[in-house]
C-alpha cells in the first residue's frame, strides 16, 4: 500500500502537474461561481441591461473552457502514472523471473505466474488513473473553495468544517463494515459464482449420466442464492453512499437554511455571498465524495501491488558467471562433483554432500526412487541451479568462473517433456543454434538422424508446420525426437538426458537408442536412467536416495557393494516377471 | 441489436424490478433537479425580503427533495443490481439449456478450457446489459424531458437550449466517441492474449530458453509485447478521457448558453428575474444525470460482441437439434456387441487424421484392451464409440444398429463410463456418486467407496471444483465407483488407474472386473501388465491397429505388442 503511494511520489513531473491542475481546477471553480453569482445579482437585483454583463459572459465562457482543459490534463496524466508505474511492476516481475533459477523447477505454479504478469499488473492501473489523482485533486480543490467561503461567509464556511469530516469517518465505518461482511461471503459467493463453469465444464459427464434436467435446475437455485448473498453485501455499500448523500446534502440544506435566515430575518448578509456559498457547498461536498468512491477503485490496485511485491521479496538467487573460455579440443571437459549439497526451502526436499568424478566421454547414470532428487542433480551439472555449498569442477576450475554462454554452447539437456516453442518446426529446431548458419542438407541429414524425415514429409506445410502453443499438438514421441534434432544440430560435448519413463513409440525408442550411442561417441553423457540396458552400459551409476548418494560405479561393483541396490533391482526382476 | 433480441426476452421476464428501478432512478434524478432548483429560487426569493412563512415552505421543500434523493437513489441502485443478478441466473439457465445439446462438439471445437471460460465470461458480461446500456438511458430521458418542460413553464427558449445540449451530449458525441473506439477495443483484446501468450512461452520453456541461451531475447520480446499492450491501454484511457471532456465542455457550454439566454431574457423583461439563479442551477445539475451516458457506447459493444458470439453458438445449436436423429434403441437385453468397419477420423483443421481405417470386433460380454503409445488415438477411438463426435468415414455398430441412428441419452444409459479428466462437481462425495443414480443409499455408496479402496472418504468428504481437493489417483477411484454404481452393461474405460499405485490397482481392477464379468469391458490400458486373461488386446500406432489378439498370441507373434513389453520390463521405478 505504502510502496504504491511512494511510486506515484517518485513520478515527480505528473505529481506536480497533477497539483498545478487542480489548483487552477480549484480557482476556476471559484470564479465560475462568482461570474454566475454576479451575472445573477447584476441582472436580477440591480437591473442592469443584457450589455453590462456581455464581458462577464464571455470571461466565464472562458472559465468554463479552462476548467475542461485542466480536467482533461489532470485525466491524463493520471493515466500517463498508470502506464509507468505498470511497466515498472512488470519489468520488475519478469527480470525477477529471468534471474531466478529456480523457477525452473516449479512448472506447477507457473499459470499463477503468467496471471501475475498480465491480470494483476493491469489491476494496479486504477490507483494511478482514478485514485490518486482525485485525492490530489480533492484535497486541493476543497481547500481553496473552503477558503473562498470563508472569504465570503465565515458561517457556512463553519458549517462545511464541522459536516465535512463526518463523510471519512462514515466511510471508514463502513467501509470496515462492509469488508467484514464480504470476508463472510467470500467463499460462498465464489462456490457460486463459480458453478455455472462448472457445470459447463462438467457437461459431457452430465449427459453421460442423464442429469442435464436436474442441473440446470441447480444453476437457477445457485444463481438466485448468489443473487441473494451479493445484494447483502451490496446492501452495506449503497448504504454507504446513502449516509454520504445525507451528510453532503444535510450540510448543503443547513447552508442553505442559514443563508435564508439570515438574508430575510436577520439580513445581515446580501444576496451575493448568499448565492455564492449556495452554489460552492454542493461543488465542496462532491469532491469529498469523489474521493470516496476512487477509494474503492483503488484498493483493488493495493491488493494486487502486495500480491506483486510479495512475489518480488521472495527468494532471489541469481548466479554469477565468470569469463574464462573452455579449452576448445574435442575432448570433452572433465567434471569434479565436490562435496555438492543444495536445498529448494526450509521444509522442502534437499540433496546433500554428493562427489563423484567423471571422465571425459563416460556415460553416467543417475539412477534412483522418484523423490531422490535426480533431476536436481542434473539441474545443478547444468549449472542452472546454485548449490547451496560446495561446486562443480569442469577441467578442475569451478563452473561458474567459465563464461555463461561458452559453457550451454558446450551442453545440452533432453529432458522428459522438450518444450515446444509456438513457431515452426523448424524454429524449433533451430534454437539449438541461433548463430550458425545451417544449410539445407545439414538439417536434411538432422532430420534424418532424428528420424523426423517421414513425419516432415507427410505434412502439407513440411518443416514450416507451425507446431506448439499455437500450432498443432505433437505426440510424446515427436516432441522426443524434435529434441534430439536440436542435439545433433549442436553436437554437444556434453549431454544431459533425462530418460522417459512411458508413453514412447518404439520408433521414437529405436531413433532415441540409436541417437544417444551415436551422440556419446564425442560427448560426456549423464542420464537420469529408468531402462536397465542403460544402466548396465554406464561407466559410473550414481544411486541416489532421499538426496543422498548411497552406491556409485558400475553394475557390477554396485550389485556388490550396496545392499539396497541389490534388491531393487531383484524387486524390478521380480516385478518383471510377474 | 438484432443480437441482442433474446437478452432483451430475457430481461423482460424481471419485468417488474426493471419498473421499479427506472421509477427510482427517474425519482433520484430529478430530486437532485429539484434540490438546486429550489435552492436558487430559495435565494432569490429571499433577496426579495418575502413572507416568512413562503421562505418555510421552501426550506421544508428543500429538505424533502433532499431525503428523497438520497432514499430514491438507494432503492435505485439496490432494484437495479437485484434485477441484473436475476437476469443474470436468467441467461445462465437459458444458455445451459442451449448448449446441452452441442455438448460433445463444443468439446471438440473448444478443446482447450479457455474457450469455455470465454463462453462463460460472455454470459456474464450479458449482465451488464440492463445495468448499464439499458435502463441508464431511459431515466436520464425522462429526467431530461421532464426538466425541459419545467423550463420552459418558465421560458421555452432555455427549454430549448437544454434540450438541444442533451441531443449533443447524450446522444451525439458519445455515439462518435464509440464509432472511433471500436477498433482499439479488439486491438487491446487481442495484444492481451498475446502478452499472455509470451508470458507464457517465458515460463513454460523457461529452461529451455535458458539452456539455448535465449532467454534474454525472449525476455526483451516480452518487455515489448508489454510496453506496446500498455501504451495503446493508454491511447484507450487518453480517448476516454478525451471523451469525457468534450462532453462535459458541451454540457457547460449549454449552462452557459443558458444563462446567456436567461440574463437577456430577464434584462428584456421576457423572464421575471426571480428565476434565473433557479434556471442556471438546473442546467447545471441536469448534466450530471447524463454522465452514465458516457460509458453507454463502451458497454453496449462489449454487451452486443458477447451476445453475437453466444447467438452463433445458439444457432449452430438449434442447427445441431434438427438434425439429431430421432432413432430409438431397442432397449439392451444384455451386453451389447460392438463393430467398427472401416472407421477414419480427423479432427476439423488438423492435417494428419487421428484414426487411419479402424475395424474391429467386440462380441457380446467381452473384455478388450486397448494398447499403444501416446498420441496413436486410443481415446478418441473410445469417444467415438461413445458417440461423442461421429466418425468421419466408416460405420460404427451397437447390437447391428448403426451408431449415427442411435438416439444418445437411450445409448449412454446403458454405458458406465471412466474417462480421462472425469469431472467432479463442488459439493460433496454422495451428489458426486448420485449422477449413477437417484435411489443409491448411503450404505451403497459406502460399500463402493471401500471397493476402490476410499474408504478414508465418508459419502459426506467435501469435493471441491474439479475435485481439486483429490489426488489424481483419488479421483480415478472415485470415477470408477460412479461407473460401478451406474450399473451400465458397456464399461467404456480409458487409462482408468494410471495415478494408482500397482497394487491398489490390480486389487481394483480384480473388484471392477468381478463386478462387471457379464458386461462388455473395453479399457484402454497405460501399461501393458496384467492384460493376461483379456479376450482381446488391441494395439495401435499412429491411429491404426497394428495388432490383435490374446496376450498368449500377442507375445508369440513378436510383433509390437512383444518389443513394447520388453522394453516396459527394461523400464524401473515407472510409477511409485
Amino acid at each position: 500500500m505504502k510502496q504504491l503511494k511512494d511510486l506515484a511520489k517518485q513520478q515527480k513531473r505528473s505529481m506536480y502537474s497533477l497539483s498545478f491542475t487542480a489548483f487552477v481546477i480549484g480557482c476556476m471553480t471559484v470564479l465560475q461561481a462568482l461570474l454566475i453569482v454576479s451575472i445573477v445579482t447584476n441582472i436580477f437585483l440591480e437591473e442592469m441591461p443584457f450589455s453590462a454583463v456581455i464581458l462577464q459572459l464571455a470571461a466565464l465562457l472562458a472559465v468554463f473552457s479552462v476548467r475542461g482543459l485542466c480536467a482533461y490534463i489532470h485525466g491524463k496524466t493520471g493515466i500517463a502514472m498508470a502506464s509507468q508505474a505498470k511497466k515498472q511492476f512488470r519489468q520488475a516481475l519478469i527480470t525477477q523471473y529471468s534471474h531466478n533459477p529456480v523457477q525452473a523447477s516449479i512448472k506447477g505454479q507457473s499459470g499463477q505466474k503468467v496471471t501475475l504478469v498480465t491480470d494483476v499488473v493491469d489491476e494496479i492501473d486504477p490507483y494511478f488513473s482514478k485514485y490518486y489523482p482525485q485525492r490530489i485533486l480533492s484535497s486541493i480543490v476543497s481547500i481553496i473553495l473552503l477558503a473562498a467561503v470563508v472569504w465570503q461567509n465565515w458561517v457556512s464556511a463553519v458549517i462545511m468544517l464541522v459536516t465535512a469530516p463526518l463523510i471519512p469517518v462514515f466511510m471508514i465505518i463502513i467501509g470496515k463494515k462492509t469488508e467484514k461482511k464480504a470476508l463472510q461471503h467470500v467463499e460462498k459467493l465464489t462456490v457460486l459464482a463459480g458453478k455455472f463453469l462448472d457445470s459447463l465444464q462438467g457437461l459431457v459427464t452430465l449427459k453421460l449420466f442423464g442429469k442435464v434436467k436436474e442441473e440446470a435446475a441447480l444453476i437457477k437455485k445457485s444463481s438466485i442464492d448468489y443473487r441473494t448473498a451479493t445484494m447483502d453485501v451490496l446492501k452495506f455499500a449503497f448504504l454507504s453512499s446513502l449516509v454520504l448523500e445525507l451528510i453532503s446534502m444535510l450540510g448543503t440544506a443547513l447552508i442553505a437554511l442559514e443563508v435564508g435566515l439570515r438574508l430575510v430575518i436577520y439580513q445581515n448578509i446580501s444576496f451575493f455571498p448568499a448565492f455564492f456559498v449556495l452554489a460552492i457547498a454542493p461543488e465542496f461536498y462532491k469532491t469529498l465524495k469523489d474521493v470516496g468512491s476512487a477509494f474503492h477503485a483503488g484498493k483493488g490496485s493495493m491488493a494486487a501491488a502486495e500480491k506483486i511485491i510479495d512475489e518480488l521479496e521472495g527468494s532471489h538467487q541469481t548466479i554469477k558467471w565468470g569469463n574464462k573460455m573452455l579449452s576448445d579440443t574435442a575432448c570433452p571437459p572433465s567434471m569434479v562433483l565436490n562435496n555438492l549439497s543444495f536445498t529448494y526451502g526450509e521444509d522442502h526436499f534437499s540433496l546433500h554432500g554428493i562427489n563423484a568424478e567423471f571422465e571425459p566421454n563416460s556415460q553416467i547414470a543417475i539412477i534412483g526412487p522418484s523423490g531422490a532428487g535426480k533431476t536436481s542433480l542434473l539441474h545443478l551439472l547444468a549449472g542452472i541451479y546454485k548449490p547451496a555449498t560446495g561446486e562443480v569442477l569442469v577441467n578442475d576450475e569451478p563452473l561458474f568462473t567459465y563464461d555463461e554462454r561458452e559453457w550451454f554452447d558446450k551442453l545440452i539437456y533432453i529432458s522428459q517433456d522438450p518444450y515446444i516453442f509456438s513457431g515452426t518446426i523448424k524454429d524449433n529446431i533451430l534454437i539449438a543454434c541461433p548463430e550458425k548458419k545451417i544449410s539445407e542438407n545439414e538439417l536434411g541429414t538432422v532430420l534424418e538422424k532424428a528420424g523426423l524425415t517421414e513425419l516432415i514429409q507427410q505434412l502439407e506445410n513440411g518443416i514450416n508446420t507451425s507446431i506448439g502453443e499455437a500450432g498443432r499438438g505433437l505426440s510424446g514421441g515427436e516432441k522426443q525426437r524434435i529434441a534430439l534434432a536440436r542435439a545433433f544440430l549442436k553436437r554437444p560435448s556434453i549431454i544431459l538426458f533425462d530418460e522417459p519413463t512411458v508413453g514412447l513409440d518404439l520408433y521414437t525408442e529405436s531413433i532415441l537408442q540409436k541417437s544417444i550411442a551415436e551422440l556419446a561417441q564425442t560427448a560426456t553423457i549423464i542420464t537420469v536412467a529408468h531402462r536397465l540396458h542403460t544402466i548396465k552400459q554406464a561407466d559410473c551409476i550414481l544411486y541416489l536416495e532421499k538426496g543422498t548418494l548411497v552406491g556409485k560405479g558400475t553394475h557390477k561393483e554396485l550389485l556388490e557393494q550396496t545392499k539396497d541396490y541389490l534388491t531393487m533391482v531383484e524387486e524390478h526382476q521380480g516385478g518383471a516377471a510377474g | 441489436m438484432t443480437e441482442l433480441r433474446f437478452v432483451i426476452k430475457l430481461m423482460f421476464i424481471e419485468r417488474k424490478d426493471m419498473y421499479i428501478s427506472i421509477i427510482y432512478g427517474v425519482l433520484a434524478g430529478l430530486s437532485t433537479v429539484a434540490v438546486f432548483a429550489d435552492s436558487g429560487y430559495l435565494v432569490s426569493k429571499a433577496a426579495l425580503l418575502p413572507p416568512l412563512y413562503i421562505l418555510t415552505i421552501f426550506v421544508a421543500l428543500l429538505k424533502l427533495f433532499t431525503v428523497i434523493r438520497a432514499f430514491a437513489r438507494y432503492a435505485e441502485r439496490y432494484y437495479s443490481h437485484r434485477a441484473t443478478f436475476t437476469i443474470l441466473s436468467n441467461v445462465r439457465t437459458y444458455f445451459f439449456t442451449k448448449l446441452e445439446p452441442l455438448a460433445p462438439s463444443l468439446f471438440q471445437r473448444f478443446r482447450s478450457g479457455d474457450l469455455l471460460a470465454r463462453v462463460v465470461g460472455d454470459v456474464e458480461s450479458l449482465q451488464n446489459f440492463f445495468l448499464r446500456v439499458y435502463y441508464p438511458p431511459i431515466v436520464m430521458l425522462v429526467v431530461f424531458l421532464t426538466t425541459v418542460l419545467f423550463t420552459a413553464m418558465f421560458s421555452w427558449p432555455v427549454a430549448l437550449i437544454l434540450l438541444l445540449g442533451l441531443v449533443i451530449t447524450g446522444f451525439c458525441i458519445p455515439f462518435i466517441f464509440a464509432i472511433k473506439q471500436r477498433g482499439i477495443q479488439a486491438k487491446i483484446r487481442q495484444l492481451r492474449t498475446e502478452l499472455s501468450t509470451d508470458t507464457t512461452e517465458f515460463l513454460y520453456g523457461f529452461l529451455d530458453l535458458k539452456l539455448y541461451q535465449r532467454l534474454s531475447s525472449k525476455e526483451k520480446k516480452l518487455s515489448q509485447t508489454s510496453d506496446v499492450y500498455i501504451e495503446e491501454q493508454e491511447v484507450k484511457g487518453k480517448k476516454e478521457q478525451l471523451n469525457s471532456a468534450v462532453n462535459h465542455w458541451f454540457s457547460l457550454l449549454t449552462s452557459w448558453s443558458v444563462i446567456a439566454l436567461g440574463a437577456y431574457l430577464v434584462s428584456a423583461g421576457e423572464v421575471d428575474g426571480v428565476f434565473l439563479a433557479m434556471l442556471v442551477l438546473i442546467s447545471l445539475t441536469v448534466f450530471e444525470t447524463a454522465a452514465p451516458m458516457t460509458e453507454v457506447p463502451g458497454y453496449f459493444e462489449d454487451t452486443r460482441h458477447a451476445a453475437e458470439r453466444l447467438s452463433s453458438i445458439i444457432n449452430e445449436a438449434e442447427k445441431q437439434q434438427e438434425l439429431k436423429s430421432n432413432g430409438r434403441l431397442t432397449e439392451l437385453d444384455g451386453p451389447p456387441e460392438i463393430e467398427c468397419k472401416n472407421v477414419h477420423f480427423c479432427f476439423p483443421g488438423e492435417a494428419r487424421p487421428t484414426l487411419t481405417d479402424v475395424s474391429l470386433q467386440l462380441p457380446s460380454g467381452s473384455k478388450t484392451a486397448i494398447v499403444g503409445p501416446s498420441g496413436s488415438g486410443k481415446s478418441t477411438l473410445l469417444h467415438l464409440l461413445l458417440k461423442l463426435y461421429p466418425p468421419s468415414s466408416g460405420t460404427i455398430r451397437i447390437q447391428g444398429q448403426d451408431l449415427a441412428h442411435l438416439d444418445e441419452d437411450q445409448l449412454w444409459k446403458n454405458i458406465s463410463p471412466v474417462l480421462q479428466g472425469n469431472h467432479f462437481f463442488y459439493g460433496c462425495v454422495r451428489e458426486n456418486l448420485r449422477l449413477a443414480g437417484d435411489n443409491i443409499s448411503d450404505d451403497k455408496m459406502n460399500e463402493v467407496l471401500s471397493y476402490v479402496k476410499l474408504d478414508h472418504l465418508s459419502v459426506d468428504s467435501v469435493v471441491l471444483e474439479k475435485g481439486a481437493n483429490l489426488s489424481g489417483g483419488e479421483k480415478q477411484r472415485l470415477a470408477i465407483a460412479r461407473a460401478m454404481l451406474k450399473k451400465g452393461s458397456l464399461l467404456l474405460l480409458d487409462e482408468p488407474t494410471s495415478s494408482v499405485d500397482p497394487i491398489t490397482q490390480q486389487r481394483v481392477m480384480n473388484r471392477l472386473f468381478t463386478g462387471a464379468k457379464d458386461n462388455t469391458i473395453v479399457l484402454i490400458s497405460h501399461n501393458l501388465t496384467g492384460l493376461e486373461h483379456m479376450d482381446q488386446i488391441i494395439v495401435m500406432d499412429q491411429g491404426r491397429i497394428i495388432e490383435s489378439g490374446t496376450y498368449q498370441e500377442l507375445m508369440e507373434m513378436r510383433g509390437y505388442f512383444y518389443r513394447m513389453k520388453m522394453i516396459e520390463n527394461g523400464i524401473w521405478g515407472q510409477v511409485q
